[in-house]
């Protein structure tokens, strides 16, 4: 018996009207192969003409139409997935199917009519801004995106793309998306939904995937930097840097490079931290930037073992509901490189224990802060700290990266630390328990989110 | 606890056991001139020895397996009585004593970011250059001897570099040793300019101000051949700053061009590189021999001998007799046929004074004659998403004040 290969998945969705592409190339693995159009000069012009085009209709629905337009698509798009489908996105991100389901579960919460009426809300107490000018102490004010907005995805969360794309659309702006390598399934079909949804959401959303980056389509990712009025990147630091370099003045950029997420916990008053903490971890594999690598733990080195000792225990549960895909050579490659450099570690004076019980698919490493960097594969190091105090001395030098701090059990000082987190950079300080889904409103990455991409204007 | 030379600011010491180990080392890397080899037939352009049809390494010293063992375990149990990181390593490990040396546990060549691995007080620290190896925390290889690290790859590049040439003038463009102390290639570069038969020899790279046209200018418009030493990186550099004007160097030049095969973001097609170097050059790619070397390995690999290197396609790297390559499974770390690619583990008994037993993040398979195909980095890059991976955060740990 002989298995098929999957048809390949078409990773590009045009605006009705435009010719589709002829010339198509391939990437992809076993299980899932992914084809995406072969871009030229033509097609760069094309597309942003065109959805440029379409932004005058969209700008002429009203917030609340436009949010329920948006809201009942983000609400029906999971009930869109049988099986089949969530099989496909799972390949495609490399994740197991359960989680795969877990996580699609977390991320759709912020796409419901409610969600995206609270993110509005939060952000323009007065939603009508959006639509028009509106009188605000003796002027009258208008709230915008810039033309047509290029959304060059990071990499394979499934749902960050879609996330970023209703933000654009609720700003107004037609939006062009290239998914990150392993999001192009869950982005093209959430965008088929929107095209489904009415005519003017379908002329303004674009989804066209390419690799990022390669020596090929430098001069197509120019044209469409040159072309965009407005750039969102999320990306590790050389790719921002890469497009910081090539867009020209006249594009605004917003930026959301990769981020680091810590917890700091205090065992004594908070008992179930544990599982949080193992849930905090392994979501998405951790490659969520609000995913936690590092964790804090209150007290001396002993108590700290014992813990780690629970934490494994949720650790290997998760891993048994939620298991992560079969790794790839790299990722085992990873592992043992890891595995070999910790047992080295422990034969030193330094302090180090690590727990990677055969065929888990997570390390847990107890140690002091120095020796920590994040390895990924749902690895958390464990330092002790002996007071909450003492948490951002240990921070200090992530303080560059830092984003998201879950925090159990740390109750007296709370204001102070949160004074101290935010004063090395930590924009989203939030209980260990909400850590890996944030809410519609979140200060994404310490900036408002749907605020970041609007221009204003006064009429006085 | 007798003492060596000294270096730097800290004494070498070399343990008693261990400069027993190391002398003998030198004496049998210095004794090897590439004879055995299969590539030896490289000789017979310019009146090298030619040792055609031979059994691969057979008039080697440690050609054979049992030579090889015997002096593997007898550093094994050096090591054991005098680096207490890999004595507490080994008991650590699962398994009993080894009776061979592929049960001697591997160490994680990443491991040389964290932890000095060492048999005494070092001669001299080399580190990697924090763009190859997953990110800015550099690896360390605290080298024992020098002494071992020339001897081992002396034999190595007079038979894949040097052969057939009365005289040699050398052109670097690789930074010297004074230049960068710390790096074992432009150590290695030191080595080759300071041979008896190299005449004279310029160094055309610079770390802060690239390539030094000048230099390279008067190096082709020299008498006799050259050997040009080039990292891929510096290669590209001066191709491009040539744009299309032509320095054509002396018949019989070569050059050893190494570091480009990384799969990495500045990984450079080797076909059209050779390609642009020989009109530009006027090397012919015949000429032209990659050298696969780690700074955490005393001992190189070549994929040919300069005057007769095959095709690239046909090319395979191959260390010397004191080197042994496994292809690993990277789900078990089982040893793989000839011809299945695994990772790939180096046993470098010119690794005496350090580690041994290098487990690489490199990607390859053996042949049935012990030579090596290179296929880069370990395939299926872990999946990302927008959270930090390792090597983004140790690029900014180092750079943040």
């Amino acid at each position: 018996m002989t298995t098929s290969r999957p048809p390949p998945f078409d990773a590009w969705l045009f605006p009705p009207g435009l010719p589709q592409p002829q010339a198509l190339e391939h990437v992809g693995s076993d299980t899932v192969t992914i084809r995406y159009p072969k871009s030229d000069h033509h097609l760069a012009y094309i597309l942003v003409s065109s959805l440029r085009a379409a932004r005058p209709p969209l700008a002429g629905l009203e917030t609340r139409d436009l949010i329920t337009l948006l809201g009942a698509a983000g609400e029906r798009f999971p009930h869109t997935l049988d099986e089949e489908a969530i099989g496909e996105v799972a390949a495609n991100a490399g994740l197991s199917p359960p989680m795969t389901r877990e996580v699609l579960g977390g991320m759709a919460d912020s796409w419901t009519t409610d969600a995206l009426k609270r993110l509005v809300r939060a952000e323009f107490p007065d939603p009508r801004v959006l639509d028009g000018f509106v009188a605000e102490d003796g002027r009258k004010t208008h709230a915008a995106a810039p033309g047509v907005t290029l959304h060059l995805g990071a990499g394979s969360v499934p749902g960050v793309t879609i996330t970023s794309l209703l933000r654009a659309l609720l700003v107004r702006s037609p939006v062009l998306v290239k998914p990150g390598a392993g999001d192009e399934v869950l982005t093209t079909r959430f965008a088929r939904e929107l095209h489904r949804a009415d005519p003017r959401l379908a002329a303004a959303v674009a989804v066209h995937y390419w690799p990022g980056g390669s020596p090929g389509r430098a001069t197509w990712e120019q044209e469409l930097l040159t072309l965009a009025d407005q750039v969102v990147v999320y990306g590790d630091d050389d790719t921002i840097e890469s497009v910081r370099a090539r867009a020209p003045a006249s594009t605004r950029l917003v930026e959301h490079p990769h981020r680091l997420g810590v917890a700091i916990v205090d065992p004594d008053s908070a008992p179930g931290a544990a599982a949080d903490a193992a849930r905090a971890v392994a979501m998405f594999d951790q490659r969520g930037c609000v995913s936690t690598h590092l964790i804090l733990l209150l007290g001396d080195h002993e108590g700290a073992r014992e813990w780690c000792g629970h934490l494994a225990g949720h650790l290997a549960r998760i891993d048994a509901k939620l298991p992560p895909a079969p790794p790839s050579p790299a990722e085992l490659s990873a592992r043992h490189q890891l595995k070999g450099r910790l047992a080295l570690r422990e034969t030193t004076t330094e302090e180090v224990t690590s727990w990677a019980p055969e065929g888990a698919g997570w390390t847990l490493v107890l140690g002091p802060g120095r020796a920590f960097e994040p390895v990924g594969g749902r690895t958390v190091w464990v330092v002790p700290v002996p007071a909450a105090a003492a948490c951002p001395d240990v921070l200090a030098p992530l303080s560059a990266k830092l984003q998201t701090v879950g925090l159990a059990g740390v109750r007296p000082d709370r204001g102070r630390l949160a004074e101290a987190l935010f004063g090395l950079g930590a924009t989203r300080i939030v209980p260990l328990d909400q850590v890996p889904f944030p809410p519609p409103d979140w200060l994404h990455d310490g900036s408002r989110p749907l605020r970041e991409l609007v221009c204003w204007s006064e009429l006085r | 606890m007798p003492k060596a030379r000294g270096a730097g600011a800290r004494e070498n010491e070399v343990p008693a056991e261990m400069r027993v180990i190391l002398d003998e080392l030198s004496a049998v890397f210095g004794g090897w001139d590439g004879s055995g080899r299969d590539d030896a037939g490289a000789g017979r352009e310019g009146g090298g020895r030619v040792v055609r049809g031979a059994e691969p390494c057979r008039a080697a010293p440690l050609a054979s397996d049992a030579a090889f063992n015997e002096l593997a375990m007898r550093i094994h149990e050096a090591q054991r009585a005098t680096n207490p990181v890999l004595r507490r390593f080994w008991d650590a490990s699962p398994g009993g004593k080894p009776a061979d040396w592929r049960e001697i546990p591997a160490v994680p060549a990443t491991a040389f970011r964290d932890i000095a691995i060492v048999a005494g007080t070092p001669e001299r620290v080399f580190r990697t250059s924090g763009t190859t190896g997953g990110g800015g925390r550099r690896g360390e290889h605290h080298v024992l001897s020098l002494d071992v690290y020339r001897a081992a790859a002396r034999a190595n590049y007079r038979h894949h570099l040097m052969r057939g040439a009365e005289s040699l003038r050398v052109l670097s463009l690789v930074p010297g040793p004074r230049e960068v102390p710390d790096s074992s290639l432009s150590a290695m570069a030191g080595f080759m300019a300071a041979e008896p038969g190299v005449g004279s020899a310029a160094w055309g790279f610079h770390e802060r101000d690239g390539v030094d046209i000048a230099a390279v200018r008067a190096a082709a418009a020299g008498g006799g051949p050259v050997l040009v030493l080039a990292t891929a990186f510096s290669l590209v550099h001066l191709l491009d700053a040539l744009g299309d004007e032509r320095i054509p160097f002396p018949d019989g030049s070569r050059m050893m061009e190494t570091g480009g095969f990384k799969g990495r973001a500045a990984e450079v097609d080797r076909d059209t590189l050779y390609g642009r170097a020989e009109h530009a050059l006027g090397i012919p790619r015949s000429r032209i021999v990659n050298e696969y070397g780690m700074t955490e390995l005393l001992s190189q690999a070549y994929d040919g001998v300069a005057g007769t290197a095959p095709a690239l396609r046909e090319r395979l790297h191959r260390f010397p007799p004191w080197v042994r390559t496994r292809a690993l499974d990277p789900a078990t770390l089982a040893p793989l046929p000839p011809g299945t690619p695994g990772l790939l583990a180096h046993f470098d008994l010119a690794n005496a004074g350090s580690a041994c037993h290098i487990l690489t993040e490199d990607f390859g398979h053996t042949t049935p004659d012990g030579r090596l195909r290179l296929l880069g980095r370990v395939p299926g890059a872990p999946p990302r998403g927008c959270s930090m991976a390792a090597e983004s955060f140790l690029r900014a740990f180092r750079t943040t004040p």
